[in-house]
């Protein structure tokens, strides 16, 4: 799994959640999306978890800055579950 | 482009039914992205009533109201939203000149959070004052309801408590009113009972229970989010609160009308016959088939009409109704009885003529899926359901569809009211217990017996085959051999049932005689092990010596053959007054008197 094809699932994500097609880059933050306010928040972190079976800590999110830091993230929390399996 | 917009149309059609099923969040909210592209769907209709509905409580009602919203317009309804500030509920209602009462709601969704359940005082509290405590946590969101109903006229649905689903507190959770877990129950009790008809209760508490507690608690989404459940379990709540305001529109159903063979019984009457349909406790089916018949009479209780709509001779569907002895349902429980070869369509609008009703008041069920089709295209405002494939499945399945249920019941359903009664008085019975004549006496038993009939051949061959404590002779016999028994001129067979006021026991006891000049010899005597205790041995004895009189006999003779597990019935015949011989015992009938027993004898052709 690349960052690349998180940003790509992180696109669809946040386009089911804000209802319009969106093309997220690393430094893409929530402002530069129309309708991503605290809301669609969270259902795109619920979207995130059942996508990728992965459960973030409280605040984990709320504390990245930008849609790549989200992505490194979600990578982290992937390998630490690859590497307990 | 028609096959384009047949294309759209059937994705429209998917996009309701996956809607409908659902219940995975992510899945629900994909379908709510999917909508909002939709210009048109199957789910507009320009006629959808508008309906203003207010969601607020003591938790953040997004993304709930997303789920809502979009249930709601699956339901066919045009819903204009209005959604609360997060814990401000009780100001909102309380304040003249909130939003809320601007938005005229004509329902109002109300979900208090975990802590306006929650008992503040201490675990070893007095009993009293923590049930007043429960009494007053209820009462005074009653009371705030009451308030908006009275200031707006808005119908008002109230979420109850979740419950916990940690172990905490360990054993003696049980043991006080003042734990999370007894005192939320208890609130929740109250808040049920205690409800005006204008408010209805969201069972929040069951929707955990049947999701699993574990799986619907999420505290990291109440810490970050103030989320009141797990994503999923919203969209069983929202998918609740949509299926209550859409019951407000919908017309209340009134008739069940239901097919006949392989829906109330297994197999074709017309072809199987009598003793071929698996009904009863014959077999593993034909008990599922019973259940399902038990399942539709006790429609009657919540006030639903029954009625019948099969392709059959009207002489062949009607004779399991008639004669076969496993039938829960009889004819007088139905208010019309369709059996033709015409189409269901138009039987069943016939049937909404003669009682002057509604088609769409009217639940269409069968087993056959051209038929449910058909009837569907036919008359779309007839509620048809399609049987799943396993009978064992039947009740589950119809009772998730969610259409018999009601919304209150009033004194016309007092046939629901009866049945309380009865079952208030069986616990009464058997919390007083009284001394054992007047117990049996009051539980007023009859009991028939009758010879042995084809129809219960599978009936007896299973009791033959199974019996083992209350069993004489243990002499096993196939349905075959049972043939053979009502055929042989010196056999007398007989089957005895019970009913009693609260059940019927069905096919209890076999005895079958054998006549040897001036000789009965009791060849089996086997009881089921349900009906021990009711005198029904005595009621057998009786039976026994009358059909010996009447073959001329002069006395009775029985055996016991001991088996590993029939030893409660090796003293049976001296308790009954015979006399022990080398190997059996005798007892004369003429000097046999009656033993008076509290069982009602009924006798049929005997």
């Amino acid at each position: 799994m690349t960052h690349a094809e998180v940003l790509a699932k992180l696109s669809e994500i946040v386009g089911r959640v804000v209802y319009h097609e969106v093309s997220l880059q690393s430094s893409t933050t929530a402002h530069d999306v129309k309708g991503w306010d605290s809301l669609a928040q969270i259902s795109i972190v619920i979207f995130v978890e059942q996508e990728y079976k992965i459960r973030f800590r409280m605040g984990e999110v709320a504390a990245t800055r930008n849609v790549g830091e989200f992505a490194d993230l979600i990578l982290r929390y992937r390998q630490k579950a690859e590497s307990h399996a | 482009m028609r096959a384009l917009a047949r294309k759209i149309t059937d994705l429209g059609t998917d996009l309701v039914k996956k809607s409908k099923s659902t219940r995975s969040f992510t899945e629900m909210m994909s379908l709510v992205a999917l909508r909002k592209n939709f210009k048109d769907g199957p789910w507009k209709h320009p006629d959808a009533a508008e309906v203003r509905v207010a969601l607020i409580g003591g938790y953040n009602v997004y993304p709930m109201q997303e789920l809502l919203e979009h249930l709601l317009a699956m339901e066919g309804l045009n819903c204009k939203l209005h959604v609360g500030n997060f814990a401000a509920y009780a100001s909102e209602i309380l304040n003249d000149k909130s939003s809320l009462h601007a938005f005229k709601p004509q329902v109002t969704i109300v979900i208090p959070s975990d802590d306006s359940g929650a008992y503040t005082g201490g675990l070893a509290d007095p009993i009293q004052t923590q049930r007043d405590a429960a009494h007053q946590a209820a009462n005074s969101l009653l009371e705030l309801c009451r308030t908006l109903h009275a200031k707006t006229g808005t119908d008002v649905i109230l979420t109850n408590f979740a419950p916990s689903a940690t172990h905490d507190l360990g054993p003696f959770r049980n043991r006080t009113l003042g734990s999370d877990w007894n005192f939320r129950r208890a609130v929740n009790l109250e808040l049920g009972l205690n409800a005006p008809a204008f408010v209805q209760i969201c069972d929040l508490e069951f929707l955990f229970y049947r999701a699993g507690a574990l799986a619907s608690r999420d505290p990291r989404s109440w810490f970050e989010s103030k989320q009141p459940c797990s994503p999923d379990l919203l969209v069983d709540l929202s998918r609740e609160f949509a299926l209550t305001v859409a019951a407000r529109h919908r017309a209340a159903k009134k008739v069940v009308v239901v097919d006949l063979d392989n829906t109330l019984w297994g197999g074709i009457i017309g072809d199987d016959g009598l003793e071929g349909i698996e009904l009863g406790d014959t077999s593993p089916r034909g008990e599922a088939f019973k259940t399902m018949q038990r399942f539709i009479l006790s429609l009657t209780q919540r006030g639903l009409l029954l009625a019948v709509c099969s392709k059959n001779e009207i002489q062949a569907a009607e004779e399991p109704f008639l004669k076969h002895p496993e039938m829960v349902l009889k004819k007088e429980h139905f208010v019309a009885f369709k059996a033709n070869w015409r189409p269901k369509a138009d039987n069943i609008r016939e049937i909404a003529a003669e009682l002057n009703l509604g088609l769409d008041s009217f639940i269409f069920i069968d087993d056959n899926p051209a038929e449910v089709e058909l009837v569907r295209q036919l008359v779309p405002e007839v509620s048809s359901v399609l049987l799943p494939d396993d009978p064992a499945d039947f009740v589950p399945f119809l009772q998730e569809t969610r259409l018999f249920e009601v919304r209150s019941i009033t004194a016309e359903d007092s046939a629901r009211n009866e049945h309380y009664r009865i079952n208030i008085e069986a616990k009464k019975l058997a919390a007083a217990a009284p001394d054992l004549k007047s117990y049996l006496r009051s539980l007023e038993m009859t009991g028939t017996i009758r010879k042995f009939r084809k129809e219960d051949v599978p009936r007896l061959a299973q009791l033959i085959g199974k019996s083992n404590q209350f069993n004489l002779t243990t002499r096993r016999r196939s349905e075959g051999e049972v043939l053979q028994v009502m055929a042989d001129p010196d056999k007398r067979a007989f089957s005895v049932r019970l009913k009693d006021r609260f059940t019927d026991h069905g096919l209890i006891a076999i005895l079958i005689l054998d006549i040897k000049g001036d000789t009965a010899e009791i060849e089996t005597w086997l009881m089921s092990c349900r009906v021990l205790g009711r005198e029904v041995e005595e009621f057998c004895i009786n039976e026994i010596f009358r059909i010996a009189k009447q073959a001329g006999a002069r006395e009775v003779l029985g055996r016991y053959l001991p088996s590993p597990k029939n030893a409660m019935v090796a003293d049976l015949y001296l308790r009954m007054g015979f006399t022990a011989r080398a190997d059996h015992f005798v007892r004369s009938t003429s000097d046999f008197h009656s033993y008076s027993t509290q069982i009602d004898s009924d006798q049929e052709n005997v």
